[in-house]
């Protein structure tokens, strides 16, 4: 495993590139896919493939020639359901003898989660979503489990997007539909015989919480109406602690809601079109989303206001994932001292993967992520400021990071060396962004990119210059924030949920919740490789490695770089236990 | 209240013979009033008209614009815009809901106004739709000339007019300006002495290269890319006085009310002497916003919808179909010729094209029609 630093591969597909971490390798034999590939086909249809990924509990092994791993690995393709041990970077793959495998007629598995609470040794609930609306649990090791629920379709008869246990729950699952709506079932219920009424238990500014009006309890326990009217959910997620619920739908607006008062809490707007895909910090203070607009989006939960975009993908983002395992960078040599240090920074490692068959890498740095000071007072008005204990989630708190503007500049020296050593790559495509972003003269932007300045840096300065309000109608940042304190209040306090035009997206324009583009600082990818041939729809950080899938069913695993001797070591050690 | 209900049953039952599958897709309930879905005959390859019309006829603006001149130019010598306005009033005033129609007076008259198109063979939608669009405003202001040298007769020679033929665009911008028009303005800087000039340019929409695996947001971007100016192609700076090197920019200063989007997916290949199709896979939004605004755009922030995509099926620029898909009413229809089908919205994905060149056909978006919300308000 000596580091090279070619990034070599076929038809420009990449199989290896380097961050300032080390050389991240796809490895060849760990490639888990329907066990006799013919070619790959690509089908034009949608074929979103997933990824589920357990690590059960290690137990007695049932005999010598027991699984070597504890971890399995479970992944849909057209009509098929796969789950396979998954024996990591260490071991080959084995296709010839998956632990269960499905086919299904008239309809396709969309989405699945095991169940971690109720999981042993040899025993793990699968909650598998049905392109037709069915839900199906099964026990892919044991394999005596089956139940359906949704088999007449009577509760919701569009796809479900997106299935999740709930967590630290041993029955309640969540499932999503393209309709809009969110069902919550308790897999113990029965789903009845007839199709659910519904009477409103909860509405607020735009969705609505329903309960079955039976005299038995019957699933499902709620339904969630969601934004716009049939507006497809795109994803959900639950934060790291378990106690809010962050929502993703077509209609273009991420909607945090605390799960268990049901109160929407915040939301954001896309600057067009659907959002996609949604995921947590690791410590749950952000939230980021990814979509149509081919930007990733960063929305802080504590400030409910977009912080930060992303700008790198050629096509919609279909998955964000934060890596809790990369979450500092602190480089012992350099000399940069000109900040104080009592600052104590953070400092993020994001994930996306998109249609454009390209994963980007993003650094969320202190300087990106910190307030604008006068809007700063807007963060304290919020209600239960994190105090959460991350648990459960192998992200734990980022360690305290490096000072922020080392990074920055470590990233300027980076990017500065990427465009040496790249000719006629991406970089003038990147600078000629900055300078639309930023609005200064070509010739300017140039020379200072040139330079090597941080550029989060100057984006965070510029974008909240005087520059803006004297040609941006109607921006002042003291009446943003106003308003954002206002609209926190007034959904607080119990909304009567009117259909107000707080939903209108040209309204939203220049808020906090959907800023103008040169509002918002706009972060550049710290690597942006294109490594499929198909569209990728799976991203998921583990300690050693990360998982990619793409749409012709091929689910790849890439390790990570060999540990550094010294340096990160530390932290690393800390994350992984 | 019995007999209403008899009618009604009576009124199904006669219409269960030829109502369409669409009227039944769509429910009597929701169908919208004041609504009709007509699909155009096919005269012998003329399905690149029949698609461009539907598409037309499904942007509210223009449609409400067309029928606004039919209504009040009564008695004109026939042009194309006249055509035009009689086959959607036309279509606009059918008693059905659905049904199909023959666009034949247009046909004829596009066959006299433009040789290209006088024959059977297939032709491109887009060169169709930007002659279209462009004829039409033509008609318009050489109307609009003759008015006012009529009044400037009567009224004898007044105010400044100018009366040397064309009328200049700036003076007072045609409906069609109002809802094609937008500004492009380019930017060079001259690499030797830094000058940066400025020149403005109008467009009735933009033609982007396309790229595997892309959405029509990166190609956008792409086309307002910074291209070096250099070799032969070298600029002439008026400041240095001579040619030099220099660099140069397209980005959109004033958004139209409706903007075209040509995809550029027909590539002439010198090795096969022709064109080939493009199906790259070009993912787009039902929502849009530009990135690619200049600095002093006026609304650089104008959200658009998506209201109607040309498509092409087929292989190659020379043999295929052209169909359309429009939204109307919040659900979409697709038009084949004749044939309307009410399609569900995530049907879309069909027609973005495909992400490997095995397929030698496709049927791919080719001219897409976005409309700012303000303007659907």
């Amino acid at each position: 495993m000596a580091v090279q630093s070619d990034s070599g591969g076929k038809d420009d597909v990449k199989t290896q590139f380097v961050t300032r971490e080390g050389t991240y390798r796809l490895m060849t034999l760990s490639e888990y896919s329907r066990p006799n590939r013919v070619g790959y086909t690509s089908g034009s249809g949608s074929t979103h493939v997933r990824v589920s990924l357990v690590s059960l509990p290690p137990g007695a092994a049932p005999g010598s020639d027991g699984p070597a791993s504890e971890d399995r690995i479970c992944f849909n393709h057209g009509k098929e359901l796969y789950v396979y041990v998954y024996r990591g970077v260490k071991k080959a793959a084995d296709l010839t003898k998956p632990v269960d495998k499905k086919m299904y007629k008239g309809t396709n598995p969309t989405c699945h989660d095991f169940n971690t609470v109720t999981m042993t040794a040899e025993s793990v609930s699968l909650v598998i979503g049905f392109s037709t609306g069915q839900i199906q649990l099964i026990d892919p090791i044991k394999k005596e489990l089956s139940k359906l629920y949704n088999e007449e379709r009577l509760i919701d008869k569009t796809r479900v997007t997106c299935i999740k246990w709930v967590p630290g729950s041993s029955n309640l699952f969540i499932a999503a539909h393209a309709s809009g709506q969110l069902y919550v079932y308790n897999e113990e219920l029965t789903c009845g015989t007839t199709a659910p009424h519904y009477q409103l238990f909860k509405h607020g500014d735009g969705y609505s919480i329903h309960t079955c009006r039976t005299k038995s309890t019957r699933n499902p326990l709620y339904r969630w109406v969601i934004g716009a009217e049939g507006s497809c959910i795109n994803e959900f997620a639950f934060s790291p602690c378990g106690t809010n619920l962050a929502v993703v739908s077509q209609d273009g607006f991420l909607r945090c809601f605390h799960y268990d008062t049901m109160e929407l809490i915040g939301r954001a707007r896309s600057y067009f079109g659907g959002f996609l895909c949604v995921c947590w910090s690791p410590d749950g203070k952000y939230v980021v989303v990814g979509g149509e607009d081919d930007l990733v989006t960063v929305w802080s939960f504590s400030e409910r206001r977009v912080v930060a975009r992303g700008q790198g993908h050629r096509s919609w983002v279909s998955v964000v994932a934060f890596d809790p395992y990369v979450v500092s960078f602190s480089d012992p040599d350099t000399e940069d001292t000109q900040e104080d240090k009592s600052e104590s920074a953070q400092c993020y490692r994001l994930g996306s993967v998109s249609q454009d068959t390209q994963l980007c890498l993003w650094d969320l740095t202190e300087d990106v992520l910190k307030p604008p000071v006068r809007a700063r007072a807007s963060a304290h008005l919020s209600p239960n400021s994190q105090n959460f204990s991350p648990n459960g989630v192998p992200g734990k708190i980022p360690p305290k990071c490096a000072k922020s503007n080392k990074i920055g500049h470590k990233h300027a020296e980076l990017s500065a060396t990427n465009a040496a050593g790249e000719p006629s790559g991406a970089k003038p495509k990147t600078k000629a962004n900055n300078v639309s972003t930023l609005n200064i003269s070509v010739g300017k932007a140039k020379e200072e990119s040139g330079l090597g300045v941080n550029f989060t840096q100057r984006l965070a300065a510029l974008s909240f210059g005087e520059r803006k309000s004297d040609h941006r109608r109607n921006f002042s940042l003291t009446k943003t924030t106003e308003k954002s304190a206002t609209n926190t209040v007034a959904l607080r306090g119990k909304s009567a949920g009117a259909p107000s035009d707080n939903c209108d997206p040209v309204k939203l324009i220049g808020t906090p919740s959907c800023p103008r583009f040169d509002e918002c600082p706009v972060l550049e990818p710290l690597v942006c490789k294109k490594i499929a041939h198909e569209r990728l729809t799976a991203l998921l950080f583990r300690s050693e490695y990360f998982i990619t899938a793409c749409a012709d069913g091929c689910v790849n695993t890439w390790s990570r770089p060999a540990r550094p001797v010294s340096g990160t070591r530390r932290e690393r050690g800390e994350l992984t236990d | 209240m019995s007999i209403c209900q008899d009618l009604g049953l009576n009124f199904q039952q006669r219409m269960g013979a030829t109502a369409s599958q669409l009227e039944k897709d769509i429910g009597s309930e929701q169908f919208p009033p004041n609504e009709h879905y007509f699909g155009l005959v096919n005269f012998g390859n003329t399905c690149y008209s029949n698609s461009v019309l539907q598409a037309l006829y499904f942007c509210r603006p223009f449609r409400e614009k067309v029928l606004e001149y039919k209504a009040k130019n009564k008695r004109t010598k026939e042009t194309l815009l006249t055509c035009l306005a009689d086959l959607f009033y036309s279509i606009a005033t059918q008693k059905k809901k659905v049904g199909s129609i023959a666009p034949k007076k247009f046909i004829a008259r596009l066959r006299k106004e433009k040789e290209e198109f006088d024959n059977y063979m297939q032709q491109d939608a887009h060169e169709f739709l930007n002659f279209l669009i462009n004829h039409i405003n033509e008609i318009i202001l050489a109307e609009r000339n003759q008015s006012t040298l009529k009044l400037q007769k009567t009224a004898g020679s007044g105010e400044s007019v100018t009366c040397n033929g064309t009328v200049p665009q700036s003076s007072e911008p045609t409906w069609v300006h109002e809802i094609f028009q937008g500004t492009l303005t380019s930017e060079t800087r001259c690499l030797n002495c830094e000058t940066v000039s400025s020149k403005d340019e109008h467009f009735f929409d933009l033609q982007v290269d396309v790229d595997q695996n892309t959405s029509i947001t990166h190609c956008l971007k792409c086309f307002s890319d910074t291209e070096t100016l250099c070799n032969d192609n070298k600029f002439k700076c008026d400041n240095c006085s001579s040619y030099q090197e220099a660099q140069k920019r397209m980005r959109v200063k004033k958004l139209p009310l409706i903007l075209a989007l040509h995809l550029k997916r027909f590539k002439y290949m010198e090795q096969y002497n022709r064109h080939i199709k493009v199906s790259h896979r070009v993912v787009f939004p039902l929502e849009l916003r530009l990135f690619n605004t200049s600095d002093d755009a006026v609304n650089p922030d104008r959200l658009y919808d998506l209201v109607a995509v040309v498509v092409h099926c087929g292989s190659g620029p020379n043999r295929g179909h052209y169909i359309s898909i429009v939204k109307s009413h919040g659900f979409w229809l697709l038009f084949d010729d004749d044939m309307v089908d009410k399609i569900d919205a995530s049907a879309i994905e069909d027609f973005y094209g495909l992400t490997s060149d095995i397929q030698k056909s496709s049927e791919t978006g080719y001219i897409l029609f976005y409309q700012s919300r303000e303007a659907s308000c």
